[in-house]
């Protein structure tokens, strides 16, 4: 248990709505954004895509794009010294020397005076292909003649990986009930407002500072060092505001910086680049497609015995975060119940299509909609209520999951039910479907770099009193630092706005994972109220030293026993004047508990973990199979909310996009091109789409993030697949397995069932 | 391409710039004139970031060619409030949570804007409907229309304030 201070009070009653100073500068326009960036002398860079999905560069001329006026300088694969890189497997090259390997695969590059004149040169250039047979699908593309898109990838497996736990077979041999189904998974992408953009500039010590947003800055900052070959120190990010990121930009994109810093290298001068929204679509790296054949084992009363996982997901032709998005996908969903054993086949296949990655929540929200619809299935074969069966089997605290997490605090039997009675489970609507979803989603991951498991902050007086708060935690809307604030200010006993956070620039902020794996609050939070409660104790320190007393610090004010008072202000100077200049100065570094993590993934790979129930309710028309989402009830187990206003948020917010993926979204391809690579055909909900959403929080307590706090931001889309998929099924009689859940699709079931009118 | 004189007014104050009439009047507010509220999500159109209000209406400025601008009254965020008090629009998105990543707040808010002028009550589902073209990834929308109905609200209680007064006197 945390302790129950008057500021802890304070902190979830009057504070609970806290917005820290950055909000206004966007509602009146003020914000600067990444594209929004311009400096002097600056030149526009632009890239020449690949217009065929598998081929090889025999030839290219780019002498006439040269000679134009305006054109500083064009960049070809064959000009880079780098070896292929990636953020997993190295795989990629900035710009492609000889082979490209799909529709959008960076050729070539221009940096001139304007973006027209940039655009004009890429006409100009002029590249001679060879094309080679290319593979679109997975299973195609694993056949001894399929072409090959790496060398050292036989059958274009980029990763695989094969668990058991527990005894399978014997689950399945003993099991009264086996359901198993097949469900698809298209391409989705996070689809923020801003397309990445950047400026680099190069520096004359010969180091690279990179103006980008970027969710994780240090570590693009790390590929970026290790790619071009600089010292460590040269390279510098400094982050504008973001324009959204939900996981798509944790390494922002990383051939466009990698490019505008070449560029920028040739010609010593700063260079903007952008994407435009197809090049979002077409280049950018949507998450993981996945193919899921999955097998449950039950006995007659419910319980689970055993579930069997068959995973394809579709790489694309490069492999950035989609290893890992595999894995969470693959395994997530197992620990959301007791589920004995679990045998799950995963392989991760090359082909000619968009490489991929990762959008919020890794994949954890799409294996959800398989996971979640074979639990309806099964409930509907044993006649046993689905949140019965949900109930009995779900994960309890002081649990250790099949995976090996190890789970502390846990609401997640609370949220199912406070979901359904919300939803009104038991006093249906006639004619509406239900459907129910669960989930868990790790908070503050401890296996992402074993050698970097938690996180630090810095925290300084200032001499007016005020503090100043560094961290390389990244906020771009979901309230980090308006949380940081409250939390600094609960150590520091004052007012949350009169703490500034800054953490957009790698030359002064502390080293960070940043914004990935939900481990902002829980364990960025933590290195926030270990830094400020070093400060209040050197503070306390420097108040009794400087008045020559014992003082204690209550309230915000600092006294002594015989009633001297000294605030902020006073000790700043003081301990400016006694150091030449000084500040007081608190560091704190949270590291987390070690944990164990064996060779086959077996161990706690988290700080904590977050858990959630959504309830939908849908109805469809019989006649066309048209879908109506009425309401998702989402409730959520974050341990104790730190700004309901921003953790609202993030559940409207979440929901909506799972809402979106569940109907609206996904890739569609043409031979290997992406056919709606627009916000006209990629369809992403809008103000009359979303349906009615109502959050509920389950406060829990949890022993290790800051005050009880743990994650919030990426589990909100978790359950929402799920729900929808069988809330839609309670209506039609039988489930879609193809994301997105369309009429088309809806209207199949009902034919098959002959109830279609 | 031709480039011709063209003169409007951008949030009250006269402009006279020279820029080819085909170029998009966002790309003339963002690169000639520096009014960067208006932002490019898509240039096509389908995200509605770049919305601003012309005579009264709300636009999509990267579709609306320079030359269409010329002697019309363009406003953008920088133009709803006179710098030192925020306009009810401004404040319940901050006290309402409706801002997140902030790409599509000021676009959201020139929508909100025209709204109100010629709906000054809007149902919630007209709220809906006026900012179905402005699209939001972040909130989900919820806080977005609470925070418009809100403005709506405070600003007729100062529209009946500034009537009752008149009244009195």
């Amino acid at each position: 248990m945390q302790p129950e201070t008057p500021a802890v009070r304070e902190l979830i009653s009057t504070e609970k709505n806290y917005q820290s100073a950055e909000v206004w500068t966007k509602v009146t326009g003020k914000a600067i954004y990444g594209i929004d960036l311009r400096l002097p002398g600056m030149l526009y860079g632009k890239i020449l895509r690949s217009s065929h999905p598998h081929a090889r560069i025999k030839k290219i001329k780019t002498s006439a794009a040269l000679k134009m006026p305006g054109v500083r300088t064009v960049l070809t694969g064959s000009d880079l010294s780098c070896s292929p890189y990636g953020i997993v497997i190295n795989d990629e090259m900035p710009l492609e020397p000889e082979h490209v390997r799909y529709v959008g695969d960076e050729v070539a590059a221009v940096a001139a005076v304007d973006d027209k004149k940039a655009e004009e040169a890429l006409k100009l250039i002029h590249v001679e292909y060879e094309t080679l047979p290319a593979v679109f699908d997975t299973g195609e593309a694993q056949l001894p003649e399929a072409p090959q898109l790496h060398e050292n990838f036989p059958g274009n497996v980029a990763w695989r990986r094969e668990v058991v736990r527990g005894d399978p077979e014997s689950a399945f041999r003993n099991a009264d009930l086996v359901v198993e189904g097949k469900f698809h998974i298209p391409q989705f992408h996070p689809a923020y407002l801003e397309p990445v953009a950047c400026v680099a500039v190069s520096e004359p010590d010969g180091g690279i500072t990179l103006h980008t947003a970027v969710q994780s800055p240090d570590i693009v900052r790390d590929l970026l060092a290790q790619v071009l070959k600089l010292p460590l120190s040269r390279v510098r990010i400094v982050g504008p505001v973001m324009g959204g990121g939900f996981g798509g930009k944790v390494y922002g994109n990383l051939n466009l910086y990698l490019i505008s810093a070449l560029l920028s290298m040739q010609t010593g001068l700063p260079v903007k680049m952008q994407l435009t929204r197809e090049e979002e679509f077409t280049a950018g790296r949507p998450m993981v497609a996945a193919e899921i054949k999955m097998r449950m084992a039950l006995g007659n009363d419910g319980t689970f015995l055993g579930r069997e996982m068959d995973l394809i997901t579709d790489n694309g032709a490069y492999s950035a975060q989609a290893p890992w998005v595999s894995n969470t996908l693959a395994e997530r969903n197992d620990s959301v119940y007791r589920i004995p054993a679990i045998k799950t086949k995963a392989r991760l296949v090359y082909t000619n299509k968009v490489p991929t990655g990762q959008y919020r929540a890794y994949g954890n929200q799409v294996a959800n909609f398989a996971c979640e619809s074979l639990i309806d299935m099964a409930a509907k074969k044993l006649k046993i209520d689905p949140l019965e069966m949900r109930l009995r089997n779900c994960v309890r605290p002081g649990e250790t999951t099949v995976h090996g997490l190890q789970i502390k605090s846990c609401g997640l039997a609370e949220c199912l039910a406070a979901a359904t009675e919300e939803i009104g489970w038991t006093k249906r609507k006639k004619g509406h479907g239900y459907g129910l979803s669960a989930a868990i989603h790790a908070s503050g991951s401890v296996v992402f770099d074993p050698n970097l498991r938690g996180a630090s902050a810095r925290i300084s007086l200032e001499l007016d009193g005020n503090i100043s708060l560094f961290t390389g935690e990244q906020d771009y809307g979901q309230g980090t630092h308006a949380a940081f604030s409250q939390i600094a200010a609960i150590a520091l006993d004052l007012e949350p706005s009169r703490i500034s956070v800054y953490s957009k620039d790698s030359l002064v902020t502390p080293y960070s994972m940043g914004a990935l794996g939900m481990r902002q609050a829980t364990i960025g939070g933590k290195a926030v109220q270990l830094a400020a409660e070093k400060l209040r104790e050197k503070i306390i320190r420097t108040s009794s030293e400087m008045i020559g007393e014992p003082v204690i610090m209550e309230n915000g004010r600092i006294r002594s026993a015989s009633g001297r008072q000294v605030d902020f202000t006073e000790i700043a100077h003081y301990y400016h004047g006694q150091t030449s200049g000084l500040t007081l100065t608190g560091e704190g570094s949270y590291v987390p508990p070690e944990s164990s993590y064996d060779d086959t993934k077996y161990g706690n790979i988290a700080v904590t973990y977050s858990f959630a129930a959504h309830a939908a309710e849908v109805e469809i028309d019989p006649e066309t199979g048209a879908l109506t989402v009425h309401r998702i009830v989402a409730a959520h187990d974050s341990g104790r909310i730190i700004n309901h206003l921003s953790a609202s948020g993030q559940i409207y917010g979440g929901v909506a996009q799972g809402f979106g993926m569940s109907c609206l979204e996904g890739y569609l391809f043409n031979e290997g091109r992406v056919a709606n690579p627009t916000l006209a055909d990629y369809k992403i909900p809008t103000a009359l789409d979303v349906p009615d959403i109502t959050p509920l929080f389950i406060e829990t307590d949890d022993p290790e993030g800051p005050y009880g706090a743990k994650g919030l931001g990426e589990i909100v889309q978790v359950p929402v697949p799920g729900a929808l998929a069988n809330a839609v099924a309670d209506a039609a009689g039988g489930w879609v397995t193809e994301m997105p859940i369309t009429a088309e699709k809806i209207f199949r079931i009902l034919s098959n069932r002959g109830a279609a009118k | 391409m031709d480039i011709g004189k063209i003169t409007f007014l951008l949030n009250d104050e006269p402009v006279t710039i020279y820029a080819d009439p085909a170029e998009s009047l966002l790309h003339l507010l963002r690169d000639q004139l520096g009014c960067m509220s208006p932002k490019e999500g898509c240039g096509r159109g389908e995200c509605g970031a770049c919305t601003v209000i012309l005579d009264g209406k709300a636009v999509n400025s990267c579709l609306v060619p320079a030359g269409k601008a010329a002697g019309k009254n363009i406003r953008t965020i920088e133009g709803i409030s006179d710098g030192k008090s925020v306009h009810p629009l401004q404040r319940a998105f901050v006290e309402k949570g409706a801002v997140q990543c902030g790409f599509c707040t000021s676009g959201m808010i020139m929508s909100a804007y025209a709204l109100l002028a010629e709906n000054p009550a809007p149902r919630q589902e007209e709220v809906k409907r006026a900012i179905s073209g402005n699209l939001c990834r972040c909130s989900g929308y919820k806080q977005i229309e609470e925070a418009i109905m809100t403005a709506a609200e405070e600003m007729n209680e100062n529209r009946v304030r500034f009537v009752e007064k008149e009244q009195k006197e």
